[in-house]
């Protein structure tokens, strides 16, 4: 369960004050799928980190598996997020020295450990996606569908409970990274996960089971 | 996978800065070992060449260190000349010697040297190889044995060489015989650092020249060949380095004529006037005795028989050379703050080579930082690269210290009469290697620190 209420993060530019994100209340069911939705700027990503524990509201109460994220420290988010969390992103953010298993170990090494079981997990998981041959290969020398392969993979490493996705088809084409999120869909289906999609793309919004607007969720003044 | 393993591939995908680091590293632990290296095997070569030689007899000209370096170590020159009385009056044991009961009593005489190495011929008689011990043992033989020429055939020689000598000074019209110097005589017993360096062996021969190869005046004594008789075991020490022939061959060297007796001009004449002096065999110089009281109180009991004696001194090695050596290890702290000061050098330059590459890191630190990784994580990721650079550096320096002790060694114990042994790895280099990484991770903290600070959001969100 994802639980936010009155959450409220704004960033000082100068003498003014800018409210980033502004969420009255937004809950969220185990293994449901949902796209959070809205303009560009209405905070979309700032929720998402909000929700992975990275930033912390100036407001309000989140709680990710019954684990009120706000009152933890930073290290112990760090920790919790590694652990429960799997992040894809829009530009997939592999590292460019490792290669792709060294990726998907990368997740383990911050998660919940990369020792034997986690590289035959990595290995699973790349052969599921049909990586076996290109896990020794760094990411310059894959295609842009493998990178994303490669990243949703490094998010199902740790097995974790809670998967967020931020614009993950981004400006690709949509037929062959659609594929690909049908798949991490799929997969997060078959382990029960949680899967939160944000995006600003209606389409994209379509494949979850439910669609939040941002815009919606704002306080009442 | 191991956070090790990210601070490896951040080192080598950043190859040429880390190579540089890493030179810099290398050059200040090799420095900085070199000098301990160096230090430490001069002392324990001199303190280990000290056998032998419990007593150093020579002339007053000198300090008693320059008499122990030039005939325990070879170093310099010949101080001057003491009187053959002297050495007699030891031997004798009734005025001099008595109260330190020496064991031995051996005469010396250097000044002449052999091929570009200038190794020293040293002209002494046998006692040199049946009573001279190192560790209660005499020299020991590789090849051959020692040749022959006794105390009795030195007091012989002199007395007939010092009545020659006087009536030759003094003008006289019947002037005996001038000993010849007979083809026993004419017989070198070789260092073993000699005879590998010359490539000599049993039956090889060696002219002495005066003087240093190519310099003014210096000669040949073909007259004086010597063919080599025996060659020593290595013994780590300046013996390795010389040459032993009889002290008779030494005398009879054709233009030593002069050279050979130490005639003080009596007082208001001039040095000149001392060459037409009659001469005797007390007269004739030595450069120093080697004696061997029977325990540590014989020194001193020589050096204050013999300080009252005009002309001679006893000079203790094993006084004097530890002295010299706390002189030598100032200076070789003196080096090592130095060392430890490029040393930190070094280790700035590691701080800037990672802080200057921190700026482009920041999306991959945000990118760990959003995989789970923690500030103290990134830390450590940073800190081990600072830390492998150092680490890598202080073995190669290590390693390169060795080698050029390999390489130069010769040249080394040509200058110092120091034989460096490349092959004696000490335990303080490895605490060096130690230290120098932690040095080295040190010098990481401050990227360290500026890496972990990294904002998560700001820098992910840059890539949008």
């Amino acid at each position: 369960m994802i639980e936010l209420r009155n959450v409220r993060k704004s960033y000082r530019q100068g003498d003014r004050e800018v409210v980033a994100c502004d969420v009255g209340e937004l809950l969220i069911r185990d293994g449901e799928q949902v796209a959070l939705v809205g303009r560009s700027g209405t905070g979309k990503t700032t929720l998402m980190h909000i929700i992975a524990g990275i930033l912390r509201p100036d407001l309000g109460e989140v709680r990710v598996r019954d684990t009120a994220l706000q009152q933890l420290g930073e290290a112990r988010r760090d920790r919790f997020r590694g652990q429960h969390i799997g992040m894809v992103y829009q530009t997939f953010n592999l590292l460019q020295p490792f290669t792709a298993l060294e990726n998907v170990l990368l997740g383990a090494l911050f998660g919940r450990g990369a020792g034997a079981a986690a590289k035959q997990r990595a290995t699973m998981l790349l052969d599921r996606t049909g990586l076996a041959e290109r896990m020794h290969h760094l990411p310059n020398q894959l295609s842009v569908g493998q990178v994303q392969r490669v990243a949703i993979c490094r998010a199902l490493v740790n097995d974790p409970e809670l998967i967020l996705m931020d614009e993950p088809l981004g400006n690709q084409d949509k037929q062959t990274g659609g594929q690909v999120i049908d798949l991490l869909l799929q997969l997060a289906k078959e382990g029960g996960k949680t899967v939160v999609m944000v995006t600003h793309d209606p389409e994209s919004a379509k494949r979850m089971q439910r669609t939040v607007d941002l815009a919606t969720l704002r306080r009442v003044a | 996978m191991k956070l090790v393993a990210i601070s490896l591939r951040n080192v080598r995908i950043r190859v040429v800065s880390s190579l540089l680091t890493m030179v810099a590293i290398l050059v200040a632990t090799g420095l900085y070992a070199a000098i301990m290296l160096m230090a430490e095997q001069t002392r324990d070569r001199y303190e280990g060449s000290l056998a032998g030689y419990r007593s150093v007899i020579g002339p007053k000209d000198a300090s008693g260190l320059q008499l122990c370096l030039n005939t325990i170590f070879n170093v310099g020159d010949a101080p001057g000349l003491i009187k053959f009385r002297i050495y007699q009056e030891l031997r004798a044991g009734r005025t001099l010697g008595r109260r330190a009961q020496l064991l031995y009593t051996i005469p010396q005489a250097r000044g002449d040297g052999f091929s570009r190495f200038n190794f020293p011929v040293v002209g002494t008689t046998d006692e040199m190889f049946s009573l001279f011990q190192r560790d209660e043992r005499p020299l020991a033989f590789a090849a051959g044995g020692p040749w022959k020429f006794t105390h009795d055939e030195l007091v012989q020689l002199v007395t007939e060489l010092a009545a020659h000598e006087s009536a030759r000074r003094t003008g006289e019209t019947q002037v005996p015989p001038r000993p010849q110097l007979q083809d026993g005589w004419k017989q070198a017993v070789l260092g073993a650092r000699v005879a590998r360096q010359l490539g000599l062996g049993l039956g090889g021969e060696i002219v002495p020249s005066h003087g240093k190869p190519g310099e003014f005046g210096s000669h040949d004594h073909p007259e004086s060949a010597c063919r080599v008789v025996g060659v020593l075991q290595p013994t780590n020490s300046p013996i390795d380095s010389t040459i032993f022939v009889p002290l008779g061959t030494n005398l009879l060297i054709a233009d030593h004529a002069d050279g050979v007796f130490k005639v003080d001009p009596p007082p208001g004449k001039n040095p000149e006037d001392a060459r037409n002096l009659p001469v005797t065999a007390d007269d004739i110089g030595l450069t120093a005795i080697i004696a061997w009281p029977k325990d540590h109180v014989g020194p001193r009991i020589l050096r204050e028989e013999l300080s009252g004696k005009p002309g001679a001194q006893a000079a203790w090695p094993g006084d004097e050379i530890p002295k010299f050596l706390r002189q030598i290890g100032n200076v070789a702290d003196a080096l090592v703050i130095v060392a430890w000061l490029v040393l930190l050098v070094a280790a700035v330059s590691i701080t800037v080579a990672i802080y200057n590459t921190m700026n482009e890191r920041r999306r991959e630190i945000a990118i760990m930082r959003s995989l789970g990784a923690r500030r103290s994580q990134i830390t450590a990721i940073i800190l081990g690269e600072a830390a492998l650079l150092s680490c890598v550096g202080a073995v190669l320096g290590v390693a390169v210290c060795h080698l050029a002790a390999l390489l130069m060694r010769g040249t080394v114990e040509d200058m110092t009469g120091v034989y460096l042994d490349w092959t004696a790895f000490a335990p303080r280099e490895l605490y060096l290697v130690v230290a120098v990484t932690v040095l080295g991770a040190v010098a990481g903290l401050l990227p360290a620190v500026k890496g972990s600070m990294t904002q998560v959001a700001d820098n992910l969100a840059s890539n949008y």
